[in-house]
């Protein structure tokens, strides 16, 4: 394999609240490789996010290393880091986070239209409804948010994510406000992705989601561990 | 180049969003923010118009700016030496100022003192001191009312329209480059032209001082600016008539040479003979004029003072507007937040919502504009036949400036705080929400 994707060595992270500043994150260790598939269990409070929005450069580590490609960036200047969630992450969330007042392809569109880079309207629009078809909601690219289901909008998310073909997915708890069949749905349309070669960092809390994936890691007094097979098997019975 | 675009145009869409998803917000900012813009207007507009016409008044009366004036006494041989020095020159005119009557001969004029014509009784006979006592000037008061005109008659030795530009009202005006006539020509004010209108009145012409009356022909009338009737005449033509130890006298008669500011050799060359004939150096006074300058200041203490309460009321239009353009951007974390996680430079962010609430100022400036610009028309359509003023009155560029310099000035007061807000958001906290 060519050298990874993503590489976390002893990333800590300590987060200061109204109290006693808290230590998070003590030291993960991470490698995912292009078209890699990982899934991260944990407890509520254990740091999941925490690391998500490390990895993703919403916001930085206090101590470790994070490379990217081969790359160093662990002490990225916030306008390179806004230049490569454009061009390297796709981001889902458990609230969908859509605008209100923009139809679906807007929505969608709206990854493209950020300040990096520039397509015209014809490209854009194709690529917006390239999006959406691959998550198989092209026929409701007019429709406005208020007006979609859950999992509809959460597809909606997907596409928006996947619409500047990132390097790498991440996704925490794309299913969590989601029945057990759409979630279903909106599991298969990440796994799609990673068929095409596209990284997925799945944070979830169901079991038989992250057994779809090819690996799974828990995330336990801020280390992340692997998770033995009985315990898959288990879960996945 | 492509960048700079890329992020221009993704700036212009994403703004044109959150203005179209806010139409009400936007419409209640520029609410709030009209008024003080409309005040900068107005107050720049009127000072840009007062001053105006306190100009073309000044033109008219004194001269243009840059304009050398010489007071000069008409005794003691100092008119001989300028009427000399200044013949045939267009870059320097003395004008010599007497009075005279034309009508009827001894009678009393119908404006005793040269006085307005429908205001006759508010001047009365002129009276005038000097070391000798007082005395009345013209016919004596007792003399019987007739059919004469008192005016103020100005005596040229050149075209004075280079220095003050009277406007031409009917007939021609004087020309200085015939031969002079003997019956002088005159050029009258509209002043003058409304008593010759009214009163019937016989071409006979007594000046002070004077062997013998003139028969003046009335060849004009311009507007030169003044409220009393006054006539003007070529110097040599009028000197035809009467000595001129006449002019010199002491009977109220005034010289004024005026001269370009370029025509310095003239100037020296009059005050080196006027001293040769035994004139005191310090007699003779130069005053450049400096009309704008003086308008300048007569104007520049009320408009600080208004504009100093448009500045006012405009703060409590940049209250408004930072009000509202917190309010959104408090609404908009979210927006922004997943802005940020998708990408967006935080700069750009800032840039957006700054550039909102300027095209907010920039709107309010042009409706404020607009509002004044028409409203000075319609008052210039129904006031213009009585206010001479307001006659054709434009609308003034400086308040267009002062306007949109006003909106942007508000745009930008009110949209840094709310700006550097939205640059400030934390990806992170909004999106484990
Ligand atoms: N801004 C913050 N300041 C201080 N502490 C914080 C902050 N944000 C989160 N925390 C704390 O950090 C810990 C980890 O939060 P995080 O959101 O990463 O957990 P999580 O594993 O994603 O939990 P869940 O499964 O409930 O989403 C929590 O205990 C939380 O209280
Ligand atoms: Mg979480």
């Amino acid at each position: 394999m060519t050298s990874p994707l993503i590489e976390l060595t002893g990333i800590t992270k300590t987060l200061k609240g109204q109290g006693e500043p808290r230590p998070i994150l003590s030291g993960v260790d991470l490698t995912v490789h292009g078209g890699e598939s990982v899934a991260i269990l944990g407890r509520s409070g254990s740091g999941k996010s925490t690391l998500l929005s490390l990895i993703g450069l919403f916001d930085r580590p206090d101590g470790g290393r994070y490379m990217l490609g081969g790359r160093d960036i662990t002490r990225l200047p916030e306008r390179k880091a806004a230049a490569l969630r454009s061009a390297q992450f796709g981001f889902v969330f458990q609230r969908f986070f859509l605008l209100k007042h923009l139809t679906a392809a807007q929505n969608v569109a709206m990854a493209l239209v950020n300040g990096q880079g520039w397509l015209p309207r014809r490209k854009r629009r194709a690529k917006v409804m390239a999006a959406l078809d691959q998550v198989g909601i092209a026929h409701l690219a007019k429709q406005r948010p208020p007006r979609m289901s859950g999992g509809e909008q959460q597809r909606v998310a997907i596409a928006r994510a996947l619409v500047r073909e990132p390097g790498i997915l991440l996704a925490d708890e794309p299913t969590g406000a989601l029945d057990t069949e759409t979630g279903k749905l909106v599991i298969g349309a990440l796994h799609a992705a990673t068929e095409r070669g596209c990284g997925l960092i799945l944070v979830t809390h169901d079991r038989d989601h992250a057994a779809r994936m090819g690996r799974v890691l828990q995330l336990d007094g801020g280390v992340l561990n692997p998770v033995t097979e009985p315990v898959i098997e288990r879960v996945g019975a | 180049m492509m960048r700079l675009s890329g992020r221009l145009r993704s700036s212009l869409i994403i703004g044109g969003q959150g203005i179209r998803a806010r139409k009400l917000r936007t419409l209640l900012s520029m609410v709030s923010l009209f008024l003080g813009v409309l005040a900068v207007v107005v107050v720049q507009a009127g000072a840009s118009i007062a001053e105006h016409a306190l100009l073309s008044e000044a033109e008219l009366t004194q001269g243009k700016d840059g304009t050398r004036q010489l007071f000069l006494p008409t005794e003691g041989g100092a008119l001989p030496v300028t009427l000399d020095t200044l013949r045939g020159r267009s870059d320097a005119v003395a004008a010599i100022q007497s009075m005279a009557i034309i009508g009827e001969p001894r009678v009393r004029p119908v404006n005793p003192g040269a006085g307005r014509i429908d205001d006759p009784a508010g001047s009365g006979p002129e009276v005038v001191c000097d070391p000798r006592g007082c005395h009345q000037v013209g016919d004596a008061a007792e003399a019987p009312p007739g059919k004469a005109i008192a005016l103020q008659l100005t005596a040229l030795t050149g075209d004075i329209r280079t220095f003050r530009p009277f406007r031409p009202y009917a007939g021609q005006w004087l020309d200085f480059s015939s031969a002079p006539s003997l019956s002088p020509r005159i050029v009258l004010n509209r002043e003058a032209a409304k008593g010759f209108a009214r009163y019937h009145v016989p071409a006979q012409m007594r000046i002070d001082g004077a062997t013998a009356d003139a028969t003046p022909r009335i060849i004009g009338v311009v507007d030169d600016g003044g409220y009393q009737p006054a006539a003007y005449v070529r110097a040599d033509e009028l000197l035809n008539w009467l000595p001129e130890t006449a002019l010199a006298g002491d009977r109220g008669a005034s010289m004024l040479v005026l001269s370009s500011p370029d025509a310095t050799a003239v100037e020296r060359t009059l005050r080196a003979r006027l001293v040769g004939a035994g004139m005191a150096p310090d007699a003779i006074h130069v005053e450049t004029l400096d009309a704008r300058g003086h308008a300048r200041t007569e104007l520049a203490i009320m408009r600080w003072i208004f504009l100093g309460m448009a500045g006012l009321v405009l703060l409590i239009g940049v209250a408004g507007i930072l009000n509202v353009g917190l309010a959104t951007v408090g609404e908009r974390i979210e927006e922004f937040a997943l802005r940020r996680a998708v990408g967006t430079p935080r700069s750009l962010l800032a840039g957006i919502v700054l550039s909102e609430t300027l095209l907010t100022g920039l709107l309010t400036a042009a409706a404020a504009i607009g509002v004044s610009a028409v409203a000075l028309r319609a008052v210039g359509a129904v006031l213009g036949d009585r206010v001479p003023l307001l006659q054709g009155i434009v609308f003034p560029w400086q308040a267009g400036v002062a306007g949109v310099v006003a909106g942007l000035v508000a745009g930008l007061l009110g949209g840094f705080i709310p700006a550097l807000r939205a640059a400030r958001i934390p990806i992170a906290t909004v999106m484990r929400a």
